[in-house]
């Protein structure tokens, strides 16, 4: 029991994280890509409950920045004009989940922009960005691994359940795709079209891409549980029966692959949120100015913001979590399987 | 009388791994009419198993006819396509396993796995499928067809499986079953209550059984015929009271002296007794030798039995034995 109990929190702890990022639009602030050139680089700001005259606000408030004199990218608290938020107030326009307009925010902040996570180059806020970019990259993760998976369990079913020369065909294929190193099949593929693909266009590319070479291992992996699953007792029994192939297939093979995709789910999302961030970070991917966990690390390329802003990091460590999530997923996943293993599956003998 | 099963000179091998051909039955022939029980008695290793599984036509990957003709019902199984094969198992000639614990699916609910039979054979709607299912289960389990029904393979006792395995195989009301060891996984008394059922449903659908079996007192009582497998050949055959009363065959004699005595009928106190065995080793599917396969082991055995596979001879009153001692 304590397996599923693990399950549930790892479960609860994605679900919660996956839905922050689906409505990213509520949490963040401001429309991913709007500029402030006015407040490049400035670094993420606190929130104060108590002020300079030591008077207690009921709302959190920020001091807005203004440019220090004299200096690039170095800004002063205007600490005379305390400006308050608000919560759940109707800001920018923006879709939830892609296709609901929505006016409504988290929080808002009039007269000035608040950076929580502070800003780019142009002026755009971090926080809003990690959101959006986090909806590009989990979805080419989650995509990516769907696709990944029906290819997978396609090929390794057949495989295994037909076996003979399919079998033989398949799994060196399977081998050769083992082999091939991901990231420069990538760079060819890449190479091969034009540079100035639209954003939606280089999403969909990636995904492709990303999908169609990582199928060998789960196609592998359904290989031995359908050959496995085809052998047990009771699908003898079954045809003894009457039953046919498809039928076999359908009932008692399908079924048993589950928890092995499952657990392969688990173990490719995060894998391919990272392959689509190394795209993205090396100009590959998903173009700017569209948000994605890849092209945010991209600004690190330049030596002076790697050293000099820190904040620039924070979009790697937004990805910590999910990983963890997934990670933990993976582990819980394993460990019912197991429990299941030994528990009613168990030969009596 | 009209034949449901005939099988004639059938024998079956297994391709090894070098593409090798072992023959596991040779020349296997019987035949049976409707209603009739015929026990097939075997050592492991005799074919039996291959017997009943070539007459579904189910043998493993590498398993082959290599000739012969399985006539059921006016056709050859033998030559039938895999879809004809299909629509006849299950609904025509039913199996019952051997092992019940192994062959039931772990989740799903016993009406369930014996109502996916009749929706593969039989086009009824749902809710006719479920009473009828109910109706099956009823004939096994008279008292608490209801709540078998609702249960999971693992809240049964092996008794209870077995008859579950029974319900599936007689849902279709097939004309021939095909019982593989059905009481090997069971208990002396629960044994009994199987073959009783067994018995009953006989009785009561006219049911054809080939019961499958190593022990000789399985049979008494119940089988009308027996027919005995040594090495996968037939060596008699004929009914059960007189083969079982007085065996013609050496090997059938054996393995009759082999049977444990009764503890009533033991000289007890006096001295403790021997288990008698059949002296060497039951033989191995490859055999270099022409002769008869029991004759290195036969405490009968003489020239001619080094020379060539002993003929089936009929010796009347159904009896058929293949021996020298028989003529031939």
């Amino acid at each position: 029991m304590t397996g599923y109990r693990k399950l549930d929190k790892w479960l609860g702890v994605l679900v919660a994280l996956h839905v922050v990022i689906a409505c990213g639009g509520f949490f963040a602030p401001y429309d991913p890509v709007e500029q402030d050139r006015e407040h490049s680089y400035v670094r993420p700001m606190r929130l104060h409950l108590v002020d300079r005259q030591g008077n207690i606000h009921v709302r959190p408030f920020f001091y807005p920045l203004r440019p220090s004199e004299g200096s690039v990218n170095q800004y002063d608290e205007d600490t005379g004009r305390p400006i308050s938020l608000k919560f759940f107030t109707s800001g920018a326009s923006y879709k939830l989940l892609g296709f609901l307009p929505v006016r409504l925010h988290l929080f808002r902040a009039d007269g000035a922009r608040i950076y929580l996570l502070g800003s780019d180059g142009y002026g755009r806020d971090q926080l809003s960005r990690i959101l959006y970019g986090g909806q590009v990259s989990l979805l080419a993760g989650l995509l990516g691994a769907g696709i990944t998976l029906s290819i997978g369990l396609g090929i390794g079913a057949v495989a295994g359940y037909y076996g003979g020369w399919r079998d033989d065909v398949l799994m060196r294929l399977a081998e050769l795709f083992l082999a091939l190193p991901w990231l420069y099949l990538l760079f060819a593929l890449r190479a091969f079209l034009p540079l100035a693909v639209s954003p939606l266009e280089a999403f969909l590319l990636i995904v492709v891409v990303i999908a169609t070479v990582g199928w060998a291992r789960p196609a592998r992996l359904v290989r031995g549980v359908v050959l496995s699953a085809k052998e047990r007792d009771f699908v003898r029994a079954a045809r003894g029966f009457g039953a046919s192939d498809s039928y076999l297939f359908r009932r008692h093979v399908l079924p048993e692959t589950s928890s092995v995709l499952l657990t392969q789910a688990a173990i490719l999302i995060p894998q391919y949120v990272l392959a689509e961030m190394t795209l993205s970070f090396l100009g590959l991917g998903v173009p700017e100015p569209v948000a994605s966990w890849g092209n945010l690390l991209a600004n690190l390329q330049q030596y002076s913001v790697l050293m000099s802003y820190w904040w620039m990091y924070l979009p790697a460590l937004a990805v910590a979590p999910f990983f963890m999530g997934y990670l933990g997923l993976a582990a819980a996943l394993e460990e019912r399987a197991d429990s299941l293993k030994m528990g009613s599956w168990s030969r009596e003998v | 009388m009209a034949r449901i099963l005939e099988v004639r000179n059938l024998s079956v091998g297994y391709l090894s791994q070098t593409d090798e051909m072992c023959p596991a039955i040779v020349n296997v022939g019987f035949d049976i009419g409707p209603g009739e029980i015929l026990g097939v008695l075997g050592e492991s290793g005799s074919g039996k198993s291959t017997l009943a599984a070539s007459i579904l036509r189910l043998l493993p990957a590498n398993g082959r006819v290599q000739q012969g003709i399985i006539r059921f019902e006016g056709r050859d199984v033998v030559q039938l396509d895999r879809r004809e094969l299909e629509n006849i198992r299950g609904r025509r000639i039913a199996m019952i396993d051997q092992e019940p614990s192994i062959v039931l699916h772990p989740t799903m609910q016993i009406r369930d796995q014996v109502g996916e039979i009749l929706r593969r054979h039989e086009r009824l709607p749902r809710r006719f499928r479920r009473e009828r299912t109910g109706q099956i289960l009823a004939e096994l389990f008279p008292t608490e067809s209801e709540r078998i029904a609702d249960s999971y393979p693992h809240e049964l006792s092996g008794g209870q499986r077995q008859r579950v395995l029974i319900a599936q195989a007689i849902a279709c009301r097939p004309s021939l079953i095909v019982a593989d060891e059905p009481t090997a996984s069971l208990d002396a008394t629960t044994e009994r209550e199987i073959l009783a059922v067994l018995l009953s449903l006989r009785q009561k659908f006219g049911l054809a059984i080939i019961l499958i079996t190593h022990s000789p007192l399985l049979l008494a009582g119940v089988a009308d015929r027996v027919l005995v497998l040594y090495a996968g050949r037939v060596v008699e055959i004929g009914p059960t009271t007189p083969v079982l009363a007085s065996p013609l065959h050496p090997y059938t004699g054996a393995l009759l002296q082999c049977l444990p005595q009764p503890l009533g009928r033991t000289d007890r106190g006096k001295r403790k007794t021997k288990l008698p065995v059949i002296t060497g080793d039951s033989p191995g599917l490859i055999s270099l030798s022409h002769g008869c396969r029991f004759e290195p082991r036969c405490p009968d055995r003489f020239e001619t039995c080094r020379q060539r596979e002993p003929p089936a001879v009929s010796v009347g009153n159904g009896r058929t034995v293949s021996c020298f001692c028989f003529g031939g």
